[in-house]
Formats: C-alpha cells, sequence, structure tokens
C-alpha cells in the first residue's frame, strides 16, 4: 500500500532531519564548536582543549564525524555532561520516566474529558452550558500554559495550602506522588481538554449534518443514543489527529510546568541546562523529545488508519 | 487546536462535495474577490474592540502610560495614587511597562505570523499550481518538519544563540507555516481548475502572473484568519519563550515581566498587582485575535469562492 509506505518514507525522513540538525546544530553556531560541544561555563585550559579537539574528532572531515556521530547514537551514547559530570544519556533516561508519566497521564485524562464535553456541547450548542464550556475553553486554551500554573500554585498551594509545593513526592509511595503530582497534572490537563474540547465540538457539529444521522433519527434513535454510537466514533477522528500533535505541544508545555511546580523531570533539567549553558545536555534532550514526539506521531497514523478505512485507499 | 480543525475543514468540504447534501446549490457561482457582509458577529465585534484598544496601547503608548518604563522609583511598592500598579524590583513602574510592552509583545507576534503566512503561501501556491513531483516534495517536507517540536528547537537554539528579537522573530516564523501551506495547496488544487485560470493559460500568462492575479486573491480571504491565529499562537511561544529568558532582555514584552516577576521575587512576596496584569493582558490579547481568526474561518468558509470550479 502506497500509502503506508509514503508515511514511513515521511518520518523516516523525519527522523534524519532531526539527527542532522543535531549534528551540525554545535558545529554551525557561532563561537568554538569546542566550547559548543561541551558547554560554556567549563573552565578548560588550552592544552586540555586541544586533547578535547581530536577526542571529539573536530578535527576529522564532515562525514567522518557524522559516521562517529550515528555510530555513538547507536550505542545510546549522546556525550558527556561537563556541567552535572555523568553522561547524558543516564541523567535523560533518570528524569524522562518522570515526565513522561506525568505528560501521559495529562494527555489522557485531557483527551477524556475534553472529548466527553466537546461531543456533548456540540450536539447542543445552543445551550448557554455550551456556551459557557466553550467560552472558559477558549480563554484557556489562549493564556500562556505557566501562567495558568503560576496561578493555581499561588491559589492551592500558597494561599490555600491544600497542594505541596514542590517536588515530586516526600516518601517514595503513592499516596505521596499522587498528592504532589495533582495539581500538574490538573493545570496541563485543562490544556489539554481545552484543544480536545475545541475540536471535537467542531466535528461533532459538522457530523451532525450528515446524512447517517438524520437517518438514525429517522428511525427513532434517542438524543444520546445518536451521540455516542455513531456519531462520537465518527467526530473522533480529528481528536486522534489531535492527540499526535498535542503530545509534541505538551512535551513542551510539561517543561514550563516543571519550572513552576519545581519537579525534577526534564523540564527543570532543560532550565539549568540553558541557564549553565550545558549544551551536550541541551542536544540530548532535544533528541530524544523529537523521538519521543515522532514515535507518538507513528502510533496516532497507525492508530488513524486502523480506525478509518478511507486513509488506507491510495489518494 | 486550530490547526487541526482547519486542516480537516478543506478536505472534509472535498468529501462532502461528493456526496450530495441536502443543502441547496448555491446562486453565486463565480466570484473573485467579494467582501464579506455581516461578519461582526457578537464574538468579532468583543475582539475586535479588544484588540483595537492593544493596539492603540502598542502605537501610542505615551498617551495612556504615566512614566517612562525605565524610569526608577522606590522598589517593590504597592499599588498607590501615584503607582496605579506598584513598582518592581528595580523601581520601574509596573503600568507604563504594561502598556510599552505590549509594542514588544505584538510586534514580535505580528512579525513572526507575517513570516510563516508568506512562507506557507508562497509553498502551498508552488506545490498546488505545479502539482507533480514538486508537490510531493513540498508536502513531505511539510510533514517532515511539521513533526519536529518546535519549542525544545527554539530553546536550544536560543541557547546558543545570544537572544536577540531579530533571531527570535525568523525562528517563530519558521514554527507554523504549515497549515497555511497546506490549506493553500488544497485551495489552489481546487482554483487551478476554474476557466478563467485556464484562459489566463491558454492567453499565455506566465504560471508566476496567473498565480499572483489570479489565484492568490481568491486565496486570502483564508489567508486572513490563519494570519491572525498565527500571531496568536506566535504570542504565546513569545511569552513563553520570555518567560525561560531566552527573548531580547533589552526588549521588555509581557512574557518577560512575567519571568520577571516569578524570578525575582514577586510571586512570593504576593505582588498580585506585578504578575497578574501582563498575563492577563496576554490571555486577552490572544483571545481577540484568536477570535477574529476564528470568526473570519467560519464566516469565511460560508462565503467561499468554492463556485470556481462550477465554472
Amino acid at each position: 500500500m502506497s500509502g503506508i509506505a509514503r508515511k514511513i518514507i515521511r518520518y523516516f525522513a523525519s527522523f534524519v532531519l532531526i539527527t542532522i540538525i543535531n549534528f551540525t546544530l554545535p558545529r554551525l553556531m557561532p563561537g568554538d564548536p569546542v566550547k559548543n560541544l561541551i558547554g560554556e561555563d567549563v573552565y578548560v585550559s588550552e592544552y586540555v582543549m586541544e586533547e578535547l579537539r581530536t577526542e571529539l574528532g573536530l578535527n576529522r572531515p564532515l562525514h567522518e564525524q557524522f559516521t562517529a556521530f550515528l555510530s555513538d547514537l547507536l550505542h545510546l551514547d549522546m556525550g558527556y555532561s561537563y556541567h552535572l559530570h555523568a553522561p547524558v544519556a543516564e541523567i535523560l533516561l533518570d528524569r524522562m520516566g518522570w515526565t513522561l508519566l506525568f505528560v501521559g497521564v495529562s494527555v489522557f485524562i485531557g483527551a477524556l474529558l475534553g472529548s466527553l464535553l466537546g461531543a456533548l456541547a456540540g450536539w447542543k450548542p445552543e445551550r448557554k452550558m455550551s456556551r459557557f464550556a466553550g467560552f472558559a475553553f477558549v480563554v484557556c486554551s489562549c493564556t500562556p500554559p505557566y501562567f495558568l500554573a503560576l496561578l493555581s500554585l499561588y491559589l492551592f498551594s500558597f494561599k490555600l495550602g491544600l497542594f505541596p509545593s514542590k517536588g515530586f513526592y516526600d516518601a517514595p509511595e503513592i499516596g505521596s506522588v499522587l498528592h504532589h503530582l495533582f495539581l500538574p497534572v490538573c493545570v496541563m490537563s485543562v490544556f489539554s481538554a481545552s484543544r480536545n474540547f475545541l475540536v471535537m465540538r467542531g466535528s461533532v457539529i459538522q457530523e451532525k449534518t450528515q446524512l447517517y444521522s438524520l437517518y438514525a433519527r429517522a428511525k427513532g434513535l434517542h438524543d444520546t443514543g445518536i451521540l455516542f454510537r455513531h456519531i462520537i466514533k465518527n467526530a473522533s477522528l480529528p481528536v486522534i489527529t489531535l492527540l499526535a500533535l498535542d503530545f509534541g505541544f505538551l512535551f513542551s508545555g510539561a517543561l514550563f510546568i516543571e519550572i513552576i511546580f519545581s519537579l525534577n523531570g526534564m523540564g527543570t533539567l532543560i532550565y539549568d541546562a540553558i541557564m549553565g549553558k550545558d549544551y551536550p545536555l541541551l542536544q540530548g534532550a532535544f533528541l530524544v523529545i523529537a523521538l519521543t514526539v515522532l514515535f507518538a506521531n507513528m502510533l496516532a497514523d497507525l492508530l488513524y488508519a486502523l480506525i478509518d478505512p478511507r486513509v488506507r485507499r491510495p489518494a | 487546536m486550530k490547526e487541526a480543525c482547519a486542516e480537516r475543514g478543506p478536505e472534509k468540504q472535498l468529501i462532502q462535495l461528493e456526496t450530495p447534501g441536502l443543502s441547496l446549490p448555491r446562486e453565486r457561482s463565480f466570484r473573485s474577490f467579494q467582501k464579506q457582509e455581516n461578519f461582526l458577529g457578537k464574538f468579532n465585534q468583543g475582539g475586535i474592540l479588544l484588540l483595537a484598544f492593544f493596539l492603540f496601547m502598542a502605537l501610542f503608548p505615551s498617551l495612556l502610560a504615566p512614566y517612562a518604563p525605565d524610569e526608577r522609583f522606590i522598589p517593590y511598592e504597592a499599588p498607590s495614587r501615584e503607582h496605579i500598579l506598584g513598582t518592581n524590583d528595580i523601581g520601574n513602574d509596573i503600568l507604563s511597562e504594561l502598556v510599552y510592552g505590549a509594542r514588544i509583545s505584538m510586534t514580535v507576534g505580528f512579525a513572526a505570523a507575517l513570516i510563516s503566512t508568506l512562507i506557507g503561501t508562497i509553498l502551498g501556491l508552488c506545490a498546488g499550481y505545479f502539482r507533480g513531483a514538486l508537490d510531493e516534495l513540498l508536502m513531505g517536507f511539510t510533514d517532515v518538519v511539521l513533526i519536529i517540536p518546535k519549542i525544545p528547537l527554539i530553546i536550544v537554539l536560543g541557547a546558543f544563540l545570544r537572544p536577540s528579537i531579530w533571531v527570535l522573530i525568523p525562528v517563530l516564523g519558521f514554527m507554523s507555516w504549515e497549515s497555511t501551506a497546506r490549506v493553500t495547496r488544497s485551495k489552489t488544487l481546487q482554483l487551478r481548475e476554474a476557466g478563467y485560470v485556464k484562459s489566463a493559460l491558454c492567453m499565455g500568462f506566465s504560471p508566476s502572473h496567473i498565480m499572483v492575479s489570479d489565484i492568490f486573491p481568491n486565496i486570502v480571504h483564508i489567508l486572513l484568519p490563519k494570519f491572525m491565529l498565527a500571531t496568536a499562537s506566535a504570542m504565546i511561544s513569545e511569552a513563553s519563550l520570555s518567560f525561560l529568558g531566552l527573548s531580547d532582555i533589552s526588549m521588555k514584552s509581557w512574557g518577560s515581566m512575567l519571568s520577571f516577576a516569578f524570578f525575582r521575587g514577586g510571586f512570593i512576596r504576593e505582588m498580585w498587582w506585578w504578575y497578574l496584569p501582563p498575563g492577563i493582558c496576554i490571555t486577552l490579547c490572544v483571545m481577540a485575535i484568536a477570535l477574529i481568526g476564528f470568526g473570519l474561518e467560519t464566516k469565511g468558509e460560508k462565503y467561499a469562492g468554492e463556485g470556481a470550479d462550477k465554472a
């Protein structure tokens, strides 16, 4: 099927592009590539710089460097962070689990909530509740994500003292983790939900005008029956596309929320790396994030092709 | 949200045209460019008013701001008669900062959206008009770039390069051209089958002339909402980047104000007058732009020049 082959080629091309960007970035940027590869705040003498230059292979021609880079990548060696004195891969793997947990749960809850509310609002768009919900969600999606996080942190943690204000857990048990993660997950879910709500609502409004819903009504099916048995399945197609796009968007949003809530995930890691100009860590983090998003997109595409047979036909 | 919705929109319309629906055929079947009547719905009116207010704030800041934004007074002051919103940590009047910050935020937003719309239009026009291999190549390129997460890329770039506004605007501009390109391409594919395009071809006009004077005016009504929505998303991205300290430090946008409020102790000292106003301003401005964009988009779909292929 040429459709799937085309998609696979596109994903592979994205992967190649990402690796190329990752490779050329430190070498193209202004300044000494050695500094770009080891980070700015590291003080080394001239002699050590020369050593590092040969070790990092900057004396060799570009294609050799690229093959070395690729082979390192396949061995899961993303360089060494001189700032934190550990190989980048280790640091990233450590922190990534938490971020994935937090982002995954938020995406899931947000998608469920948003789709449900969006379907209901799309079904009866004239009602006051639908309009109000629509307005509220529009406002939520226009706010910068960290602003909402700031406000909720202020209200619920500082003022009301209901939730702890930092960290992933006080004691490594599940109750504490839930307590700490509740607020960040809430904020992220509201974001994800607002995007899903708007898309689902538009989709349901479009699907309502189709002939099959008219036929279901003519058969005598009641309101919720039409909505939940027929329309939702067709209307959820854009939501799946959105889920894929959302994953990348939410990853970026999660960075800010982690900084605000002082959670020890990739967000704070990246922020410290920016402040300390720790370039190898930044590049490794970018690569990991890009690959995760690529993977999520692939999954969503596959899911979409499974659900909607129209896509499988060559265009 | 907006991109996915609009993305499915035109393709869904194409599918719907094949299955006969219950809607009556439209009388207007041939138009080049027509002014939209009646697009001042309720939301649109509010949006336009808000946007006008913010534009006024950006263009004539000295009329609204009591002081210059870099004049120093006593820092960390609470709101009072002389300083309606108090002062920040180095003593600047917050209200003046807010008013002058409108300029920067909106400039970055509009400029980045301009670049993104331009790139998207050119790529979409070329891909839709020439078709074939060029189309495949460009759409493949678009898909490939679509997947790369932009904000981490901008963060990495921002950490490498010296953060300045002339770096920020192009980089933000490269972020959101994909959906514009897609929509332009699908509209161009529709329009190039129209009679007037074919007759222009017969008369020997060059492709660039046809694209500019025949096809382009008919897609302006799609580009306008895309431009608006791109502005909204660029403003939010700029706010996010300023929060991390990656935008120009010499120019204080609303995002930078928020960043300073958070990192310089305004938050812990419960100075809501410092961090609430910029956040609210960002939200209102983005909302105004997004509402206008949405309004134009939904009204535009109704009066769109679909009849071009019936000619």
